[in-house]
Order: C-alpha cells, then structure tokens, then sequence
C-alpha cells in the first residue's frame, strides 16, 4: 500500500512535468530537450535554498522561476538566432548540466534534515488524522503519507485549473494559435517569437516546479534526476491523450494527470512483480509504444469487415 | 491610404534563382479605392501584395499605410493597419481551434492581448449575429473546429475576421482562387458587399477578368515587377473583359521579342 501511495503521489508531483511537456510538445509541436536540464535546475535551486534555511515555499518558487528562464532561453536561441528548435533545446539542457552542478556545489544534496514541503505535508497529516498511522481497507498507511499525497492532489489540481483557464484568456488563446498557424496569428498583430519565448517559459517553469517538489519528496535532489525524463513527460502525454482523447484543451490536461499516475503505478507495479530494475527504460518504451498504437488498433478492431460479395 | 514609392526588391540577388520581383512600384490609393491588381505569373502582383503586408521587407522604397511609414515595421506590427485573406483557405484560421476562438483572436487584431476572458458573452453574441449574415448556418457550430469546414466557409470567415475591426487597408490576395466556382462567387459577393458596405481600402490580386471586370473602381496590370496599366474612373466602368484579354495579348506579344528590340520599335513607332 505505500508503494501504491508512493506511486500516485508521485504521479503526481509528475503531472505537472507532463503538463509543461503538453504544452511545447502539443501546443508548439516542439520537441523541448530542455525538460531534462530544467526539471534538475528546479529541483537543485530549490534544495540549495532550502539547505539555507528558507521558506519551502520561496524555495521551490525560486526554482520555478529559474526553470522558466531556463525555457526562455531556449525560446531566444531559436526565435532570435534561428537555431533548430530541438538543437536550442539540446544546448540549453547540456549548459544547464553544468549550471546545476555549480549551483548544487556537488552531485547530490541530502534535504533530509530541512524543513520542506515533505514535512509540513507529515505535520498537516498526523495533524488532521490526530494520528501516526491509519487504516485504510484494511492496510495500515501513514498519515504523513496520506497528507503529502493530498497535498500533492491539490498541486496538480491547482495548476491543471489554472493552465487551463490561462490557455482560455486571450493571450492563451493566442499562444494556442502560435502553435497551430503561426501566419494567420502574425497577421494578426501577435509577435510569434515572444508568444513562443513565453510558452516556453511557462512550460519549463511547470516542470522545474516538478523538480522542487519531487527533490523536497524524495529528500535530496542530484544531478542526474533529469536525464530521461521528457521521456516520462511524453510517455505521460501519449498515454493521456490514449485515455481521454483529445478532443479539448481541458480533456488533454485532465489526460496528462492520469497518464502520468498511470505510468507511476504501471511501473511501479511492474518493479514489485520482480522487473529488473535495469530494464526499467525498455519498458517504458513499451509501455508508450502501446499508447501510441492501441487507440488505432482499437478503432480498427471496431469497424465491422466487410463480408466479400457471394 | 496607401503610398507605395519607387519599390524595388530582388529575391535571391547575385544567385542562379535571382528573381527581380518588384522593379519600381509607384502606387497611391485613395481612401475607400477599390483597386484590382492584374498580371501574368511572375509579374510581381502577389509579391507587391506582400511586400504591404510586411512579409518581407523591401529593398528599395517607401510605404505609407494611413499616414504611417512602414516601410521597416514586422508583419505583426503592421496588422493593426491591415487586414488580410489568403490564398490558401488553411491560411487564415486556426484549424485545431473553434471558430469562436478563431474570431476571439480576430477581434483583438493589433490590439494587446492579455489575460482578460477570450470567448466573453458580447463576443458570442456579436459573433452570433455577425456569422448568421452569412446564412451558412455557422453560427449554431461556433464551437466546432475550423479544420471541418470547407474551404469556401473558411474563406468566408477569414474575410469576416480581416474586417472584424475595421482595417485601414483590406489585403486581398486571390482569395478565391483555390475555391470551386459556386464558393468562389458567394465569397466574391460577400467581400464586395463587406468592402461597399464598409468603405473599405482595398487592394486585390486576382487572375479572374470576370472579377477584374465586375469589382472595384480601379484596375492595375503588373508586369515585370513595375504597373503598366492604371485604368480608373469611366474608362474602367467602360471596361470589358475582352478589353482586358486585348491588353493581355498586347503584353505577350511584346514579350516574343526581346528587350533591346522592343525598346527601338517603341522608339521608333511611338
């Protein structure tokens, strides 16, 4: 049971990495490779600060901002200096590699004795359950536990609400058009390049915002935290839209949630059944291979065949 | 409204694929003109069209829309002035976005955009009233993609957006061109009715002598990137279409012989 809480919150916490995902991979249609060194930036920012005694709450926005200056960045390399949208993406992300480090001031730092949202969701839980341990079905989970996936819950609402009501105001809805036809949008009156920049920005901030909380659950934050995880964010998008289709923004974001708890329990399920855990990114290819096949596969299955005439 | 002096651009210059597109454009338009922009393929009508739009910015030359120079002003900055219907129907919309949204983006042409509620209640009902002048029915499917339609409806939308806020300059760049007829005449009805109606600036590129012919107040043939003809007032309400075809043939007659030889007859005879 706490390996299953374990997952869904930190499917979660994920959730919003896919959201950031969804937007440049499916409203730009850009690949966006900075995912990998911004998640990491996130998470390293706020783990920094909070070694120094700040606020939780500072901390992991500072690491969302730098995330999302981070995407602006890429955003500049290919709008201004016309650079490949995947190369800026590969430039900025490997740049960052070594930004991280500097800012981390080694590979890895341990949070396990600073105050983060992990503890305070522990407080709130024992708090609220007026209890270390509870029973749920039959299981006996921790409250702590309970409480920081409720809190993780209500992260990922949060945003999800929120993205979705930005994408429906009108400069939302102009950065949408960006991505679908940026010629009728130029023509009228909006700057591609900086609806693209802020895009970006926004998409990379979600996912260092990802990365603050994931390194504050998990109780340190590494370097090598961020290597493969488009991959999971994509996996996330992809086996979303399978699920929900894509029919409207709010369905896609609502997708995006599910595919990536989804994707945490399928995994960790697959790990508790004794896959090794060397084989986890061949799995995960499967895994999105499916995704990206069964929905077709499906549909074809449904059409009637045509019985040939006598 | 519309100043354009001494234009020149070349695409490619100094390469294989040198085109010299635009030799020398001197053009003025009067507020409320109609004007229809004629030519052979190649003779610079489109790239003169884009050249205002602001999709390149020319080599040599001046243009002034509404009193404004800009001549060095991005696409974008340009759109507060201009209003545009493309060639390709899938230009002018948003295919993945509703039609409601596509006119949310419409209605703050050139204006600011910023976090206030795209599809606010006045929108939907001016956009509901606005859509059913056009009895195609759009107005119950508001919601619906705009990648479903036809490319006659979708023309028809565009143009409805280009005018949404009235543009200082209405851009038209053979706008029916890639419609079956029937769509293509229900556009051409509407753009004049919208242009009439409206007073409208406008300045249009078209292959067809009918629409040539039928619409506006003033023809200009291009060829080899400079105006060669300028028919206006009387002579152009006077003007039939096998008046045009006689123009046609007069310019392609001279194109058999070569340019130093042309140039002497021309000195010699007239």
């Amino acid at each position: 049971m706490t390996l299953l809480l374990g997952a869904f919150t930190i499917g979660l916490i994920l959730a919003l990495l896919a959201m950031g995902v969804l937007i440049s991979f499916r409203i730009f249609s850009m690949p966006d490779i900075t995912t990998d060194g911004s998640i990491t930036l996130g998470a390293a920012v706020a783990a920094v600060l909070l070694t120094k005694g700040h606020n939780p709450i500072f901390a992991t926005a500072a690491g969302t901002v730098a995330g999302a200056a981070s995407g602006a960045l890429t955003g500049v390399l290919h709008t201004k200096f016309k650079i490949n949208a995947l190369l800026s993406g590969i430039l900025v992300m490997t740049a960052l590699y070594s930004v991280n480090l500097n800012v981390m001031g080694r590979s890895n730092v341990p949070l396990m004795q600073h105050t983060t949202f992990a503890t305070w969701g522990e407080k709130l839980g024992v708090t609220l359950f007026r209890s270390e341990y509870l029973d749920l079905f039959g299981w006996r989970v921790a409250s702590s536990d309970l409480a920081v996936l409720g809190l993780s819950l209500a992260a990922a609402t949060a945003v999800g609400v929120l993205l979705f009501l930005f994408f429906r105001t009108h400069l939302g809805t102009a950065m949408r058009a960006t991505g679908d036809n940026a010629q009728m949008i130029r023509a009228l009156g909006a700057n591609v390049e900086t609806h693209l920049i802020l895009g970006l920005a926004l998409s990379n901030g979600l996912v260092a915002l990802s990365g603050a909380l994931l390194a504050q659950y998990q109780g340190f934050a590494d370097a090598q935290m961020g290597i493969g995880m488009i991959v999971w964010g994509l996996a996330s998008v992809i086996i979303g839209e399978a699920l929900t289709g894509s029919r409207s923004l709010g369905v896609t974001i609502i997708g995006a949630v599910m595919g990536s708890v989804l994707f945490r329990l399928l995994v960790a399920i697959a790990l508790r059944w004794g896959l090794d855990p060397n084989d986890l990114k061949l799995i995960t290819a499967v895994f999105v291979f499916a995704a990206l096949v069964l929905p077709g596969f499906i549909k074809k299955l449904r059409r009637a065949p045509v019985a040939p005439a006598a | 409204m519309l100043s354009i002096s001494k234009l020149r651009h070349t695409f490619n210059p100094g390469t294989v694929n040198e085109v010299r597109a635009l030799q020398g454009v001197d053009l003025r338009l009067d507020d409320g003109q109609f004007v229809i922009v004629l030519g052979m393929n190649g003779s610079g009508k489109s790239t003169l069209l884009n050249a205002v739009a602001g999709t390149f910015l020319p080599d040599h030359g001046k243009i002034e829309i509404a009193g404004h120079d800009v001549t060095r002003w991005p696409e974008h900055k340009r759109a507060r002035l201009v209003g545009r219907v493309f060639q390709n129907p899938l230009g002018g919309t948003a295919p993945n976005m509703s039609i409601a949204e596509n006119f949310a983006l419409a209605a703050r042409r050139g204006r600011g955009r910023g976090l206030t509620w795209a599809l606010s209640r006045d929108l939907m009902d001016e956009l509901r009233a606005r859509v059913s002048t056009l009895r195609m029915g759009l107005e119950n499917r508001l919601d619906n993609a705009i990648g479903s339609l036809s490319g006659g409806q979708r023309q028809a939308l565009t143009l409805l957006m280009a005018t949404w806020l009235r543009p200082s300059l209405l851009l038209l760049d053979e706008h029916t061109a890639a419609l079956d007829p029937k769509s293509a005449d229900q556009v051409i009805a509407l753009s004049d009715e919208i242009i009439r109606r409206e007073k409208l600036t406008t300045l249009m590129v078209t292959h067809s002598m009918q629409q040539a012919v039928g619409l506006g107040d003033r023809i200009i043939m291009m060829h080899r990137g400079r105006v060669l003809h300028d028919i206006q007032g009387a002579e152009k309400k006077r003007l039939r279409a096998e008046d045009l075809l006689d123009r046609f043939d007069e310019v392609r007659r001279r194109e058999q012989l070569d340019e130093p030889a042309a140039a002497l007859l021309q000195e010699l005879y007239v």
